[in-house]
């Protein structure tokens, strides 16, 4: 594998040349932090898993609450880990497919500086108690002017390296990304429409009111999971898994079907996370039936990422980082699975408020977007920094010791989750209620403490990846730095 | 490497190659997917005409579906499927299931109540749900309460009464407990000796010396105790003031307490500030009276009625 991919960029290696071929350090950077994003947001989001367990936890320190810590968490693994994982693929991947350098690189690094402060100003102003209280986007309205400038820098990189392009074709992966950023643009521009209550006052009020509101913040909330964490990285799963194989994607025909019917079916649903509320019946039919078509066209990803393998399997025996790829776009397609069934009414009755929503969100986010980061992820850091994987065998490691964490988490939710929603309607003989909200609290706590243990193993993974990652980077800072290294790698 | 791989029969490529070996196969769309995705579709259209679904100028398709129910008038009407609807009618059907034993609950008496084991059955359950529901996020559940905020109500020591009649009252019109604070009446060493006289009154750790001061104090116009706790400190139901001579506490938690000092502690710290924290709700307006009636008998079995 490494002989191919070495021989495009080994220009990148000769000292001789005073302008390498592509743009690396932007994404060395970006690649750098959304593994320190990962550590951080899955440490947080394992702490509140444990304050769900065990109250006690919250040390009765406001600013350690479940309510200030829970965005902390979301938001470092979606935007810290999840966003800098997408920059600094997005960056490699335009840049290779279309063999040219980034447009405006100047704009690029403002975009690294700019994300990372949104991180950080983020956890901060939630750990304070500033928050929007809009799901996945409860930054207030100065960090939303600065995603935004940062979001306009990106756009103006993309679409000008794309512009630039050495090729008369747009690969696939790009129009994934693309369409991707326009959305992410167009989302959060409408969703955070507020009105601060001065110009130097933190707190702002939303332009929409009452129902209205939900549903902006619920067209934002569900498209935030489809292309932000969907239609983004299957543009990752585009590059990397045929890259990895060695082999073409499975079809292209399929590739441009399922790219429309993903981006135009996605845009109705998110009505689904409002059913049974004061919504207007036909929008929740609606964000149902929009849900139910999306399922095969979101099932075009995962064939044509798992069929790229066809007659390559043993690959799934022999390269780890192949394999979790493979088994991301597993969970990928048992969770679009899941997702249109619980957004039918009658199944939404039983599974809305429960755990079960938060299992599924973990089998996407855990099982789908980080697994299928992390194998990009190894796929790219050694030929960024010019070298090998520091240990395949961790990466094995790293591989069994995840799926154990994912499949223990959405286990002890898919129980609790649905435990809950049968208790909650259970009546006794008499049509009385046969259980009160607490007692179901009570239920939950074995399942809880599974749920910590499964994200402890997650974890745990993760842990293992940071240091197989700092040891990779260093032993290619080090090969860099010796005598006669460009000859070495060639 | 990639090459070894390509079967000699296989697919052919769309001939486009990018970053040295990325290529795409262009292979057909597989049949199972496509006619997956047309059944989907298929669905959807069948969801559309049963439900509501599209915007229409003001309105919308209503869908074929429809839901009959009986509206506030008691008159019967039918409209599109919709959630408010079967809300309505879903209730009224639980309501209509209920009617037959709360009607029976209204006519008994508490007396027939508590002996007609079928009647008990159903004050088991629904005044478990009612309770669960209003009482036990302060009384938690089975009533144990918590010593030093909520009284307990499965013993049976009552600090307005554990009658039906008292417990139907306290439940409709709340009750506000109040004992003055006496901080700035007593001086410190008063309030001292006050506290050994209350806990030698239930046997806990005191100091007698102190507690023969404190007897005194209790039944003089100085420190007037005995105006509410009344001269044998067994308290006063019409007024909430406690019965002192238990060993039941609600609000000083002495049996919490590890040593003399600290029960000395907890019961100073009642008579310096006083109390206004005895402060329950009214349910009157908030429950119908068969409802009442059920909790009143609920709450009456939990243990200690009278």
């Amino acid at each position: 594998m490494a002989t191919i991919t070495a021989t495009s960029p080994s220009l990148a290696a000769s000292p001789s040349l005073a302008v390498p071929q592509y743009d690396y350090d932007i994404i060395k950077k970006f690649a750098v932090m959304s593994i320190v994003w990962a550590v951080v947001g899955m440490g947080a989001g394992v702490f509140i898993a444990a304050q769900l367990a065990w109250p006690v936890l919250n040390f009765d320190i406001p600013y350690l609450t479940f309510g200030r810590f829970r965005p902390v968490h979301t938001s470092a693994v979606i935007f810290g880990f999840g966003g800098s994982a997408l920059f600094a693929t997005s960056y490699y991947v335009v840049q290779r497919t279309c063999q040219t350098r980034l447009f405006a690189p100047g704009l690029a690094t403002f975009t690294f500086w700019g994300w990372q402060a949104v991180i950080v100003l983020a956890a901060l102003s939630y750990v304070l108690g500033y928050s929007q209280g809009r799901e996945y986007a409860e930054m207030e309205w100065p960090i939303d002017l600065l995603i935004l400038a940062v979001w306009v820098a990106y756009m103006a990189v993309y679409i000008g390296t794309l512009m630039n392009r050495k090729q008369p074709h747009i690969y696939v992966a790009n129009w994934f990304y693309l369409s991707f950023i326009l959305a992410t643009a167009l989302l959060h521009v409408f969703n955070n429409l507020a009105m601060p209550v001065g110009l130097f006052s933190m707190k702002s009020y939303s332009l929409f009111a009452g129902a209205q509101d939900a549903m902006t913040q619920w067209w934002y909330g569900h498209n935030a999971v489809g292309f932000f964490l969907t239609a983004a990285f299957l543009g990752m799963m585009y590059y990397f898994v045929p890259k990895q194989a060695g082999r073409p994607i499975y079809s292209y025909r399929l590739s441009i079907v399922h790219f429309w019917a993903l981006s135009f079916m996605y845009m109705w649903v998110g009505t689904h996370h409002l059913h049974w509320t004061a919504i207007p019946d036909w929008t929740s039919t609606l964000g149902a039936t929009f849900s139910i078509m999306l399922l095969l066209p979101s099932w075009g990803g995962m064939i044509n990422g798992i069929m790229t393998l066809s007659g390559a399997w043993d690959k799934l025996r022999t390269d780890p980082v192949m394999r979790f790829m493979i088994v991301a776009l597993s969970f990928y397609g048992m969770s679009t699975f899941e997702g249109p069934l619980m957004s039918l009414k009658d199944v939404n009755a039983l599974s809305h408020y429960t755990d079960w929503t938060v299992g599924h969100v973990h089998s996407g986010a855990l099982g789908w977007v980080a697994m299928i980061s992390f194998g990009s992820l190894y796929h790219m850091i050694p030929r960024l920094w010019n070298t090998q994987l520091y240990s395949e065998r961790l990466v094995n490691v790293h591989f069994w010791v995840a799926t154990i964490g994912v499949l223990l988490y959405i286990t002890a939710m898919w129980i609790s989750g649905i435990s809950q929603g049968l208790m909650w309607r259970a009546f006794d003989e008499y049509g009385n209620l046969q259980y009160s909200f607490v007692e179901s609290v009570a239920a939950m706590h074995p399942f809880y403490v599974m749920r910590t243990i499964g994200g402890a193993f997650f974890l745990s993974g993760m842990l293992i990846m940071a240091y197989n990652i700092t040891m990779t980077i260093r032993q290619g800072v080090r090969a860099a730095r010796a005598p006669g290294a460009a000859l070495a790698v060639a | 490497m990639a090459e070894q791989h390509v079967k000699p029969q296989g697919p052919q490529t769309t001939g486009h190659v990018w970053d040295g070996d990325l290529q795409e196969y262009n292979n057909p769309l597989p049949q199972w997917w496509l006619y997956g995705f047309y059944v989907t579709i298929l669905f959807a259209l069948v969801y559309w005409i049963v439900y509501p679904a599209w915007p229409l100028g003001e309105g919308f398709t209503t869908g074929l579906n429809s839901i009959t129910y009986v509206n506030s008038e008691g008159k019967e009407e039918t409209w599109h499927w919709n959630t408010r609807a079967k809300l309505l009618k879903e209730t009224q059907a639980a309501a209509a299931q209920q009617k037959p034993w709360f009607d029976r609950i209204a006519q008994a008496s508490y007396q027939q109540i508590v002996q007609d084991p079928e009647l008990m059955g159903f004050v088991n359950s629904a005044g478990r749900a009612l309770f669960n529901d209003n009482c036990a996020g302060c009384h938690q559940i089975g009533g144990a309460g918590k010593i030093g905020h909520y009284p307990n109500l499965a013993d049976d020591n009552w600090i307005y009464g554990g009658s039906f009649e008292k417990i139907r009252e306290t439940i409709v019109n709340g009750r506000q407990g109040y004992m003055p604070p006496f901080a700035e009446a007593l001086s410190r060493d008063q309030v001292e000796a006050l506290a050994h006289y209350v806990l030698s009154l239930s046997g806990e750790p005191h100091d007698a010396r102190l507690a023969a001061e404190g007897d005194k104090l209790f039944h003089s116009h100085t420190g007037a105790c005995y105006y509410c706790h009344g001269s044998d400190a067994k308290g006063r139901q019409d007024i909430g003031a406690a019965n002192l001579t238990d060993r039941i506490w609600v609000w000083a938690n002495v049996p919490g307490a590890r040593d003399m000092p600290a029960k000395v502690a907890a019961v100073r710290q009642v008579i310096l500030g006083g109390l206004n924290r005895g402060i329950m709700p009214a349910w009157g307006g908030r429950l119908n009276e068969e409802q009442i009636k059920v909790l009143t008998v609920y709450v009456h079995q939990l243990g200690g009625g009278q």
